[in-house]
């Protein structure tokens, strides 16, 4: 499945995204006012003229500081939002989004019940999940608090389970923001084992994360965001470096 | 678009799987920290039929017959129905860590509820048995059209289902609007009175309420053992129908919005 008939993994083409300043629910009342006053929301620009191209087996890292597009590259690759004006392709098989890992979990359930209906969300058939039931508690290391309600659980418990969770489905496509630290350190050792499992199965991976170095390990290659435009694009020592100098810069100039 | 990840939220396999967990999750949900558990699902109709019967049978004395019979057989229903629409207006905000979830498939939920009002109201048709029995009355063959009467009531329910949660994702105001909305449709429905008596042009009037049609082909089955009026339960079907593919454009079109505005 992963290289597959010659379209890439990802396809970013001319890709716009604003949102309204003040998105969320309107009540009818400011509904009503809208319309005797004339009323533009304010845009706030997220992604401006993206266009980039992942291959196949590719693993690629994008930095960037806070509200410089990250998160909403992220959306428009999981399609939980669209483009205003672009293109968005995603190409291959399953998705492992690990991303807010443990959200989906609801805390009166037990650890099973989460599992089974996450496992289910994830496009597991129920034989799936008994079939890999085991091996995902045993990754997780929940032992017998897999019976217990999720909210006696410790939060490393939680996002073990998740990770757990959310990697058994042997995904094609690995979507990772900042979750490398999960749980404690011994923990956190095995989920970089098993992403770098990914990364030598050739399984494209997309990752996002403030700590350049863990980055370094994982991605051969950088998307440099700054203001919702590409700064930079290439091997990751280079682009690195050039986010780290910009950085320094901005430092000593402010 | 090649997108199994993306063509796997249209197999049914996959929808079937996911409206499975969902209604189990539903279920645990409500009932894991209840004392009484599933048991609610019966006393809340069972309350509602004692205060009516006091009321109306033994303070206002309406001369229904079979009136406890008669009673039920429009609460439970109209329970289904109306508890269906309010947990649909809030399902979607109420479910955001889900709707948030990446390839989660938002369009399950207002089935959803609506799956595990039925699930209650099935549940609590065997009490509805005791007391037609106790009435002295019994089955008769015209029985089979009874899960054609609730697959109707359940199109009827999911359509406007979807248009519930889509519009509550907008306006927050919606779900106090359908409260309001449901509290005057009950007394215009004959939940508690029987309006087989009322002259024509009211008749037709208030039969244009698809709940007070659905009500009668419910009574006609289990209180007269007749086969309810065929022309306006098709008629409801088809308007049904037509309701929930537009509902369904309507909740699709916003469903992109949807995880914005959370």
């Amino acid at each position: 499945m992963s290289t597959s008939n010659g379209y890439p993994a990802i396809l970013f083409q001319d890709v716009w995204k604003s949102f309204d300043r003040h998105a969320g629910q309107i009540l009818l009342r400011d509904r009503l006012r809208h319309m005797f006053h004339s009323h533009r929301p304010e845009k706030f620009h997220a992604l401006r003229d993206i266009s980039f191209r992942i291959e196949h087996g590719e693993s690629v890292a994008v930095i960037g500081h806070n509200g410089a597009g990250k998160s909403t590259l992220l959306n428009l690759t999981t399609k939980l939002c669209r483009p205003d004006r672009g293109v968005v392709e995603v190409h291959g098989g399953r998705i492992a989004p690990l991303l807010d890992l443990g959200a989906g979990f609801h805390p009166d359930l037990t650890g099973a019940e989460n599992v089974c209906i996450n496992a289910a969300l994830l496009g597991l058939s129920r034989r799936d999940v008994r079939k890999q039931f085991d091996s995902i508690v045993d990754f997780a290391e929940i032992g017998d608090f897999i019976n217990e309600p999720l909210r006696t659980y410790s939060t490393g418990m939680m996002m073990r389970l998740a990770f757990s969770v959310a990697t058994c489905v042997n995904p094609d496509l690995l979507i990772i923001d900042e979750v490398l630290g999960v749980g404690d350190l011994g923990f956190a050792v095995k989920c970089r084992e098993r992403i770098m499992q990914f990364r030598r199965a050739e399984k494209t991976i997309l990752c996002v994360s403030h700590s350049n170095d863990t980055l370094k390990d994982l991605c051969e290659r950088a998307i440099w965001l700054n203001k919702g435009e590409v700064m930079d694009d290439g091997p990751i020592q280079r682009v690195v470096e050039a986010y780290k100098n910009a950085m320094q810069e901005h430092a000593v100039a402010g | 678009m090649s997108h199994r990840f993306l063509a796997k939220q249209w197999s049914l396999i996959y929808v079937r799987d996911v409206l499975r967990v969902l209604v189990a999750r539903d279920f645990k949900l409500r009932y894991k920290r209840s004392v009484l558990g599933i048991a609610w699902s019966l006393l809340v109709p069972l309350a509602q039929l004692a205060v009516m019967y006091i009321v109306f049978k033994e303070i206002l004395r309406l001369t229904i017959p079979h009136y406890t019979s008669f009673l039920l057989a429009g609460i439970l229903p109209w329970i289904w129905f109306q508890s269906s629409l309010i947990t649909s207006s809030m399902t979607i905000v109420e479910n955001r860590e889900l709707v948030k979830q990446v390839g989660f498939p938002i369009a399950v939920l207002p089935t959803v509820t609506v799956l595990s009002q039925m699930i209650h109201f099935l549940l609590a048709l065997p009490i509805l048995a005791v007391f037609l029995l106790i009435d002295g009355l019994r089955p008769t063959l015209a029985l089979v059209a009874l899960p054609l009467v609730i697959l109707v009531q359940f199109a009827l329910t999911v359509s406007l289902a979807y248009i519930v949660a889509t519009l509550q994702v907008k306006f927050r105001d919606t779900q106090y609007l359908v409260g309001i909305c449901l509290l005057l449709f009950s007394y215009l429905t004959p939940v508690f009175w029987d309006f087989s008596g009322i002259p024509e042009p009211f008749y037709s009037i208030f039969m244009l309420n698809p709940m007070a049609c659905l009500l009668t082909a419910y009574r006609a089955i289990l209180l007269h053992g007749q086969l309810p009026a065929a022309k306006p339960l098709a008629a409801l079907a088809v308007l049904s129908s037509m309701v929930l593919s537009s509902g369904c454009i309507v909740f699709l079109r916003a469903r992109d919005r949807f995880v914005e505005e959370l």
